[in-house]
């Protein structure tokens, strides 16, 4: 992604309206925009959702490959999470090698999903040191207003979540679906005119400062925390943004099946 | 192409595994409008292929070396996503998604009024997110559906269609068996008010008289979709 060039009118209007506790689309600060979810919705992988907030729109599919167990530990299979954002999802995103952006957006939502332990990975395995699955989760971006890390994760474990082992198709038994055991969650908060938006587009991303991604599993359990570009922020603003993730996250995990 | 004729894929009535008579097509849907942060776009499920397209521009043309003082380019960008096939495609760049960009962006440059834009640069971004046989043509008529949404002015949408052979019969529009055993493939691009060509492409064997055949095969199958693109684009959010 190119610098893109921030006008200061920009970020004037959207301090103006943090005083006023609004936002660009007449939001509140946590106020999130319209969601939808949809699973099995790509014919050609085996578990898949479309996530639709207000204008972001993101995919997700599943794989499954056969992989040989790692030497040091021959009872697992694996999980892998990959990110791409081409130029189809914004004029902001070009061609080429993924960028240092979209590397982040995947290793934070695999980190989420990853800690959660969600998936057992001894469970992937099919032969002891000889055969195991690997589990290949791909997120793709169609439409980017912002906040794709939350449109992912949510995607993410819809699809892992509906995804079945095609056993019949690699001849090692039968088809069966893939145990996810948790729904961790992802809520991201932008550094928006001085304080923190749950949301945030991608007008109010490019006018922001510093931005926190938070997951929780279920019960609150924080599996993954990430700080991304410039800002500070103090120990309170945590505090209420981590108290918003928490009633948050239990709302979206009950739209994940 | 692959084995011949090891594989039965027209039965005792002529018809073809999936029950579709020699030129018939798929089942087509087409919606516009479907991405909303883009100037054009465009959905097609054609079977079991889905393309999704984006265009963006007429914008600046950057880096300044690509921009031609007289006209626009077009920059157009067909991928397959890694869950689009039943094997898993590693992301990334190969050069098959490199020649079908090429020849899909010189199918195109083909339509579009470019002089009417000096220096900029028109994106198209083709994501092909299940994939069955013939992206190539899907991707190319979904792309000048997106054109026709975002407004750019075309001498004519372009429609792409591909006949191939199949036990020595020839057949419209292939599926994927028919793609992977079938003899041969022939796609192309039609512009559907003059009926001359933007695109062709073909490999496999064919005898004139079949080869006859599949050309007007696609010619015929580029009417019917034409009326469905006009459909969408009459009838579309946008």
């Amino acid at each position: 992604m190119s610098a893109p060039t921030v006008p200061n009118l920009l970020r004037d209007h959207l301090a103006d309206l943090a005083q006023n506790d609004s936002r660009l689309d007449g939001r509140d600060q946590f106020g999130a925009r319209e969601l939808k979810l949809e699973t099995g919705i790509l014919p050609r992988a085996e578990g898949s959702a479309r996530v639709t907030m207000g204008n972001t729109i993101v995919l997700a599919g599943v794989k499954f490959q056969l992989m040989t167990p790692y030497p040091d530990r021959p009872n697992q299979g694996g999980l892998m999470c990959s990110c791409e954002v081409r130029p189809i999802a914004g004029r902001h995103w070009e061609a080429g090698p993924p960028s240092p952006e979209a590397i982040e957006l995947g290793r934070v939502v695999d980190r989420g999903i990853r800690e959660s332990g969600c998936i057992d990975v001894d469970d992937l395995c099919i032969i002891p040191g000889e055969k195991a699955w690997q589990v290949i989760l791909d997120l793709h971006a169609i439409s980017d207003d912002g906040n794709l890390f939350d449109a992912f994760a949510l995607a993410g474990i819809a699809a892992l979540r509906s995804a079945t082992v095609p056993a019949e198709r690699f001849e090692v038994g039968q088809d069966s679906p893939l145990k996810v055991s948790k729904k961790p969650i992802m809520c991201s908060y932008h550094k928006v005119g001085g304080r923190f938006v749950y949301d945030a587009s991608y007008k109010e991303e490019l006018g922001g400062d510093e931005r926190i991604h938070i997951t929780l599993g279920d019960d609150n359990h924080v599996h993954s925390l990430q700080k991304g570009l410039k800002g500070i922020f103090t120990a309170d603003e945590f505090e209420e943004i981590m108290e918003h993730a928490k009633s948050r996250c239990a709302e979206l995990r009950k739209i994940v099946d | 192409m692959g084995g011949y004729g090891d594989v039965q894929m027209i039965d005792e009535n002529g018809l073809r595994m999936d029950g579709r008579k020699p030129g018939d097509l798929r089942p087509i849907s087409i919606e516009t409008g479907v991405i909303p942060v883009a100037d054009g776009s465009c959905r097609m499920v054609w079977g079991t292929n889905e393309a999704i397209v984006a265009v963006y521009g007429p914008m600046e043309a950057h880096p300044r070396k690509i921009q031609r003082q007289d006209r626009a380019v077009i920059d157009v960008a067909y991928n397959m996503a890694p869950f689009s096939t039943t094997d898993r495609i590693r992301p990334g760049f190969n050069r098959r998604s490199r020649e079908i960009s090429k020849v899909t962006k010189d199918a195109l440059e083909s339509v579009v009024l470019l002089e009417l834009y000096p220096r900029s640069k028109i994106r198209v971004s083709i994501e092909i997110v299940s994939a069955e046989a013939g992206t190539r043509c899907v991707g190319l008529t979904a792309a000048s559906v997106a054109l026709a949404d975002a407004g750019i002015p075309m001498t004519d949408m372009v429609i792409s269609v591909a006949s191939g052979k199949v036990n020595d019969v020839v057949v419209c529009d292939l599926n994927k068996e028919e793609d992977n055993y079938g003899e041969a493939d022939l796609p192309m691009g039609i512009l559907p008010n003059t009926g001359e060509l933007v695109f062709l492409q073909m490999d496999g064997d064919l005898s004139p008289d079949e080869f006859k055949q599949a050309w007007d095969y696609n010619v015929d199958a580029a009417m019917e979709v034409h009326k469905l693109m006009i459909d969408a684009l009459k009838g579309g959010d946008n």
